[in-house]
């Protein structure tokens, strides 16, 4: 099963149609888990960590979850394989570049293992829209089935041990990604992120590269895992995503009422640029779909076309046009094949109209 | 040339110099390119956790039996060599709880077929009644309905 399957098959993130994901773009659980009696991968010999790779492989291959799964070795994945399956948050940078690694993909996308990244284990369930109980549900039962599969590391005081102790106890990291064009305009997504990071949430860029907030997009998730319980942990995550939610919604409003005009004409130019550039940057890319994805969310553009301004956000990111490319590219190479699968996809768009706000 | 300060997390020449605010306290980081990066793109409580480790100097006093790490092994890679290692270098590693966990006990799920100490399900009691009234008072029927559930169950645990 290649990589080049997992890219090209429809999953939930890059083929949703629908309102629901018009601010909340995915909802994510990530559980840590680790085998007793065996080291951790960082501190772990080769032989171990193939080890850990058969005895985890071995359990997880049998579960329905994971009928026709995709299987991936990182080592054996040309760099440009690897660097994509990154770019779509199927595995970590840290996964990918690390040593003795793999992953399992459940057919549907919507779950993923990784083995050998920080922890033995790394169980994450991703689904489009906010979906946080639903996602939470399928993680609980993979956990205990991974439980009565192997024989995890845990204690009874603190929970499930992990290799870092930003993880043990429970060893969960839910998260939302969020569009926030509106906040950021406004200029007021530091606020945000400062009044999350002092209850206990942190933020950051999703796309794109390092931690600046390509598109706009960023990640909200629970820093602490320890001496709480899940349900503590999920609800309070859903109450400021429902709070940020409502703030972009606001922000939004007021940056269309107040600007009238000058709103339009920034959309249309955004079009304009995206319609007719010839050599575009990741990060121009970006900036720009960000604003069309607006405007589907407004009525400008027609809301089914959302789908496809999130597909050029995704494909957009460098190994994705290299390998669709099927070759390593420079960066203006690359930056015209960005341009060039823009114009193409957005030929048959319309021209953005004034907002029409229910 | 001015002298060079050791990564918080691994130990490597620190490229990246970061003062940030944890918890109303103002901390120093230090950090070399790599992590540093993986702070950005990766973990975000990689900052946090370097900012409680930068304390590399002080010599080992506990060692793990099962894989060989010790304490100052810790301090320098930011991370633990095996489950045991929670068992012996937890002197060392309660103090760092304190400071980026909230508390030092396990309030969450359990490996199916595990049940919890009387004790632990004494304190998994406490915390789902608190969170119960919650739910309720947030009007979240549909947790506080199964939180109801969890409490007959541990009723019934430590009993
Ligand atoms: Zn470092
Ligand atoms: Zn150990």
């Amino acid at each position: 099963m290649s990589v080049r399957d997992i890219l090209s098959s429809e999953n939930e993130l890059t083929h949703m149609l629908g309102a629901q994901q018009a601010i909340v773009l995915s909802t994510r659980i990530r559980l840590a888990r680790n085998l007793n009696d065996h080291p951790f991968p960082g501190w772990a010999k080769a032989a171990q960590r193939a080890k850990v790779t058969e005895l985890c492989l071995g359990a997880l291959n049998p579960m329905p979850k994971f009928r026709r799964a995709h299987e991936v070795r990182m080592e054996a994945l040309p760099e440009l394989e690897r660097a994509a399956l990154v770019e779509r948050h199927l595995v970590s940078k840290e996964l990918s570049g690390g040593k003795g690694g793999a992953a399992l993909v459940s057919r549907d996308q919507t779950v993923s293992v990784m083995i050998n990244e920080e922890d033995h284990l790394r169980v994450q369930v991703v689904k489009g829209g906010w979906h946080l109980r639903a996602a939470w549900h399928i993680a609980e039962q993979l956990d205990d089935a991974l439980s009565s599969a192997l024989p995890l590391a845990y204690s009874d005081r603190l929970g499930f041990l992990t290799a870092c102790p930003t993880n043990v106890g429970t060893g969960l990291r839910a998260s939302a990604m969020l569009h926030l064009p509106g906040l950021c305009l406004a200029g007021h997504m530091d606020k945000v992120a400062r009044a999350l990071g002092q209850d206990g949430l942190a933020v950051r860029g999703w796309l794109g590269e390092g931690s600046d907030a390509a598109g706009n997009v960023f990640q909200i998730s629970n820093q602490q895992t320890l001496g709480l319980s899940e349900d503590t942990i999920l609800r309070h995550l859903s109450g400021w995503v429902r709070n940020v939610v409502e703030q972009e919604e606001n922000a939004r409003l007021r940056l269309i009422e107040s600007e009238g005009e000058k709103f339009l004409d920034r959309i249309a130019r955004a079009f304009g640029t995206l319609r007719h550039a010839r050599l575009l940057t990741s990060g121009e890319s970006m900036a720009n779909l960000s604003l069309l994805r607006l405007a589907c969310d407004v009525g400008m553009l027609p809301e089914a076309r959302r789908a496809t301004v999130d597909r050029l956000m995704i494909e957009g990111q460098p190994a994705h046009v290299q390998l669709r490319a099927g070759t390593e590219l420079d960066t203006e190479a690359r930056d015209a094949r960005r341009a060039t699968t823009t114009r193409d996809t957005l030929a048959d768009f319309p021209e953005p109209s004034a907002p029409k706000l229910s | 040339m001015g002298k060079t300060v050791p990564c918080s997390v691994c130990g490597a020449t620190a490229t990246v110099h970061l003062t940030q605010i944890v918890q109303g306290q103002i901390t120093k980081v230090h950090l070399c390119e790599g992590c540093a990066e993986k702070g950005g793109a990766g973990d975000p409580a990689v900052f946090q956790l370097a900012g409680v480790l930068s304390q590399t100097d002080i010599p080992p006093t506990l060692a793990c039996s099962a894989c060989g790490m010790n304490d100052a092994d810790f301090r320098k890679k930011g991370r633990l060599g095996c489950p045991a290692c929670w068992t012996a270098l937890l002197p060392a590693l309660e103090p760092l709880l304190g400071k980026i966990q909230c508390g030092v006990h396990h309030l969450g799920r359990s490996p199916s077929g595990v049940t919890y100490s009387p004790e632990q399900a004494k304190m998994r009691l406490e915390a789902a009644r608190r969170e119960m009234d919650e739910a309720v008072q947030s009007e979240d029927y549909e947790s506080a309905a199964r939180l109801r559930d969890l409490i007959r169950n541990l009723e019934g645990q430590i009993a």
